[in-house]
């Protein structure tokens, strides 16, 4: 488009042509909000380089390689007092990570498990579900992990005492926390561990030669059953042959606790049940708001072309459901994984409780570590909106 | 087939009235037939379901009512009482007021009720009917009230600045309940009023605004004698805590939030690369990250962050960070509902000649908040319930007084019963907000139907 000479009143100059021009006045807010934004950083970069001087502080990522001095109650690597700033940052992740994991399996599987209630033609058990989600998810979370922590974990037996769960001598709770059998691996377990291996790529090969036979001949092969054998049984067949190579490091009371096997604390239970419980109820409403997403027309079109009510949900309600669900799914799990920082608030060593809160107070290096672990949750953030892109674009209706 | 014409001896066919349905299909058997015990299947689900609603109901209410304990001095003595079978009510209510104003003094409560019921009385036009310009008042209300609360709230000296907002803050709640019990009165704006009054009614159209920019500078100057006539002691932000201190973070929280996240959703969507890479590394940016991460932030960094001089309290650091927090979040939220409006809505607004933000403000966004109004009230919940997490760097928000109650002597240990009470108080809040929405989104829906 042309420069439009807009001079109606007679004062055709320049000037008015550039000023009333949208692209030379695009340039000009983008300079000045630029210049504006370039000067607050430099306003807050300048004041904080005084302030350290000030302080007497340095900056920089030295201190990651100088000791800790603290320990910490609980991690999956080994750690120990004296090592590294930068191995209590790993620490710290490899928390995060494995409650956020953990959390994420049982609240999706309760999720789901709630939401189908939700729709359940069962008046009683649909009340249920809608009073368990109307109830959890008005209230504050980390109210929820004080209550578990303060409320119930805290009023548990002593070692002596414990709460022996399913009776079986496996796993007991008491107020140090939950204790049960570690595996230990023998010499020739890897071979085992390889066989599964090799039995997952077998049986997703069967799934996906069973498919492209189904769609160019129409005859079907009962390729998840068939898969489930593969899966289970070759792996079970090397176990044996290799002579059982795993042994089970089972809890047992000595003195005041236990020893042997493995055992959580009480704030990564509190932390992990408020987790799963709360976000169950946001799963739960998903899941509901995905299969009612579907047109009931699919169900009744699914019926008169003869499909029994169980093939109906799993091949025409299921796979369209997902669709809906899966997106909000995963934003959730990032959820998860954001408020399992909570944790800090009982005193379970994740990420922000060691890093942010601990060694912040120790070395004193706040820009850096607020760098870190803003980077670490950023990281994650990204990684997971990247599958969900992916996932987006492969389940997305394709417009023929 | 003869006398087909003999009508006389015609056999009509004269059906017999239907029968009532069979009784156990009507009725309350009929309800509970099939919603209840339909099959054999859904008769154990009933049960199973009506057993667990049992257990956790009947235990609930002995320990909460039958055992509970309403009067005692210390927890000794509700244990001596009941042991653990019962609550111990008598704790929470000698902390109501705590867990209510914090440790503001006794004879200075009025001044948080003072504030809290001026916001109520200022916003509730919003929900009277025939009053219109509501748009108005409730802007008024969110961006001009904190000066006047906040000065409530803190006392102590005030600047010429805050001297001239609180004027301003009065003289727009004079002119919203002016205008309010007028329109009801009358339907008429105070605006006409005005202008009727003074006479300038026959006048041309651009010379009304001058009588009632005079009536608004008498009512300021009156406003400005009155404020500065004000005295009232300053009260440290140090003793201000509980429910007071939750309202007053997540309230400016949501009153900077929505404007803030509405110019950052614009930006998001501006064609200026400049200024779109800027909001969204601002909004991606926080809203990747966890709000504790953000709080802690505020706290460590901007001390560091700005001038010696200028050393904000922590109460001040922990609601710059829920700003920039829920800053992020709203716009998202205003995102949908800008991404919700067909792209003809734009296409028309600039066939029409209007500029950029007369678009924006006449066609978008009325139709654009009309949709979000539902998600902007789940962020409202979602940011009173994030609040909570102001406790952990050391406010002495609600959640921190309702924790703190087990610190002192005369009630060590107590832990549920604060707790149970926070999250009754917790629920009713969110629950009230939650369904308010709903309704809002059908009586909003109902409006949409007829397009």
């Amino acid at each position: 488009m042309a420069v439009v000479d807009r001079g109606a009143s007679g004062q055709g100059s320049s000037f008015s042509v550039i000023v009333n021009d949208e692209r030379y006045r695009s340039i000009f807010y983008q300079i000045i909000v630029f210049a504006v934004v370039m000067w607050g950083g430099w306003y807050l970069f300048s004041n904080t380089s005084q302030n350290l001087e000030a302080r007497g502080m340095s900056s920089g990522f030295d201190f990651l390689g100088s000791t800790a001095g603290f320990s910490i109650a609980f991690s999956i690597i080994p750690y120990e007092a004296g090592d590294s700033y930068l191995w209590v940052y790993l620490v710290g992740i490899t928390n995060t990570l494995l409650l956020s994991f953990l959390a994420i399996v049982a609240t999706t599987m309760l999720g789901f498990f709630v939401g189908i209630m939700r729709l359940s033609k069962n008046w009683m058990v649909a009340q249920l579900a809608s009073w368990y989600v109307e109830i959890l998810r008005n209230t504050p979370l980390l109210l929820q992990i004080l209550f578990w922590y303060l409320a119930v974990f805290a009023i548990l037996p002593r070692p002596k005492n414990s709460l022996d769960i399913l009776s079986l001598e496996l796993f007991q709770l008491n107020n140090r926390g939950l204790y049960f059998p570690a595996p230990v691996p023998g010499d020739l377990f890897w071979l085992t561990m390889v066989t599964l291996l090799i039995s997952v790529i077998v049986a997703y090969g069967i799934a996906i030669w069973a498919k492209r036979r189904q769609n160019a001949t129409g005859v079907r092969f009962p390729a998840f059953w068939t898969g489930v054998g593969i899966i289970i049984g070759f792996p079970m067949v090397m176990f044996l042959i290799t002579g059982s190579p795993l042994q089970w490091d089972i809890p047992v009371l000595k003195g005041f606790n236990f020893a042997g096997g493995s055992s959580v604390p009480p704030a990564f239970l509190a932390v992990f049940i408020a987790l799963v419980i709360y976000h169950a109820c946001f799963i739960a409403e998903m899941v509901r708001a995905g299969i009612l997403s579907v047109s009931h027309g699919q169900t009744e079109a699914s019926y008169s072309l003869g499909l029994k009510p169980g093939l109906t949900l799993r091949l025409v309600i299921i796979p369209q459901a997902m669709r809906a669900i899966v997106p909000p799914l995963i934003s959730n799990w990032m959820n998860v994984v954001k408020n399992s920082s909570l944790a800090i608030a009982v005193g379970f060593p994740d990420l922000v409780a060691v890093f942010m809160q601990t060694s912040l107070n120790q070395s004193g290096h706040a820009i850096e570590i607020v760098a870190m672990v803003m980077f670490f949750y950023m990281t994650v953030s990204l990684t997971i909106s990247g599958a969900l892109n992916y996932y987006n674009k492969l389940v997305q209706l394709k417009e023929r | 087939m003869t006398n087909l014409d003999a009508s006389s001896s015609e056999v009509v066919f004269k059906p017999k009235p239907s029968l009532p349905p069979p009784p156990n299909t009507v009725g309350a058997i009929g309800w509970v037939r099939k919603n209840l015990f339909s099959s054999p299947l859904n008769a154990f689900l009933t049960i199973l379901s009506l057993y667990v609603i049992w257990v956790i109901v009947s235990n609930t209410f002995e320990w909460a009512i039958v055992n509970a304990v309403w009067e005692a001095n210390s927890r000794r003595e509700c244990l001596d009482k009941v042991g653990l079978s019962g609550a111990c009510w008598a704790g929470v209510s000698h902390w109501m007021k705590n867990f209510i104003y914090g440790r503001y003094p006794d004879e200075e409560v009025w001044r948080v009720n003072l504030g809290f019921g001026t916001l109520i009385l200022w916003m509730l036009p919003f929900w009277l009917p025939r009053v219109t310009s509501k748009i108005a008042i409730g802007a008024s209300a969110i961006l001009i009230s904190p000066f006047l609360l906040g000065y409530l709230f803190a006392g102590g000296e005030k600047g010429l600045f805050l001297q001239v907002m609180i004027s301003i803050a009065i003289t727009s709640f004079i002119f919203s309940w002016a205008h309010t019990l007028l329109s009801m009165a009358t339907g008429k704006s105070l605006w006409a009023a005005i202008v009727q009054a003074s006479g300038f009614s026959a006048k041309p159209e651009a010379t009304h605004k001058y009588p009632v920019f005079a009536a608004c500078l008498v009512v300021f100057a009156v406003a400005f004698a009155w404020q500065s006539s004000w005295d009232i002691t300053s009260q440290s932000t140090n003793l201000w805590g509980g429910l007071f201190v939750t309202l007053v973070i997540s309230g400016i929280g949501i009153a900077v939030s929505l404007p803030a996240g509405i110019v950052l959703a614009l930006g998001r969507r501006s064609k200026m690369p400049v200024i779109r890479v800027f909001c969204v590394s601002f909004i991606e940016l926080f809203r990747s990250v966890p709000l504790i991460t953000v709080l802690f932030m505020a706290v460590t960094m901007v001390p560091l962050f700005l001038p010696e001089a200028i050393n904000p309290v922590k109460i001040v650091q922990a609601i710059i960070a829920v700003c920039i927090f829920s800053s992020a979040y709203m716009a998202e939220t205003v995102r949908g509902g800008l991404q919700a409006i067909p792209k003809g809505q734009y296409e028309a607004a600039q066939a029409l000649g209007l500029s950029y933000w007369k678009m924006m403000t006449l066609i978008v966004m009325p139709q654009a908040l009309k949709l979000m109004i539902p998600n902007i009230v789940g962020s409202f919940i979602g940011l009173l319930k994030d609040t909570t997490l102001v406790s952990i760097v050391g406010l002495y928000d609600l959640l921190l007084m309702l924790k703190a109650v087990s610190q002192n002597p005369q009630w060590n240990g107590i832990h549920t019963e604060p707790l149970v009470f926070g999250a009754a108080l917790y629920f009713v809040l969110c629950f009230v907000m939650s369904k308010y929405s709903q309704h809002l989104e059908r009586t909003l829906g109902a409006g949409q139907a007829g397009r």
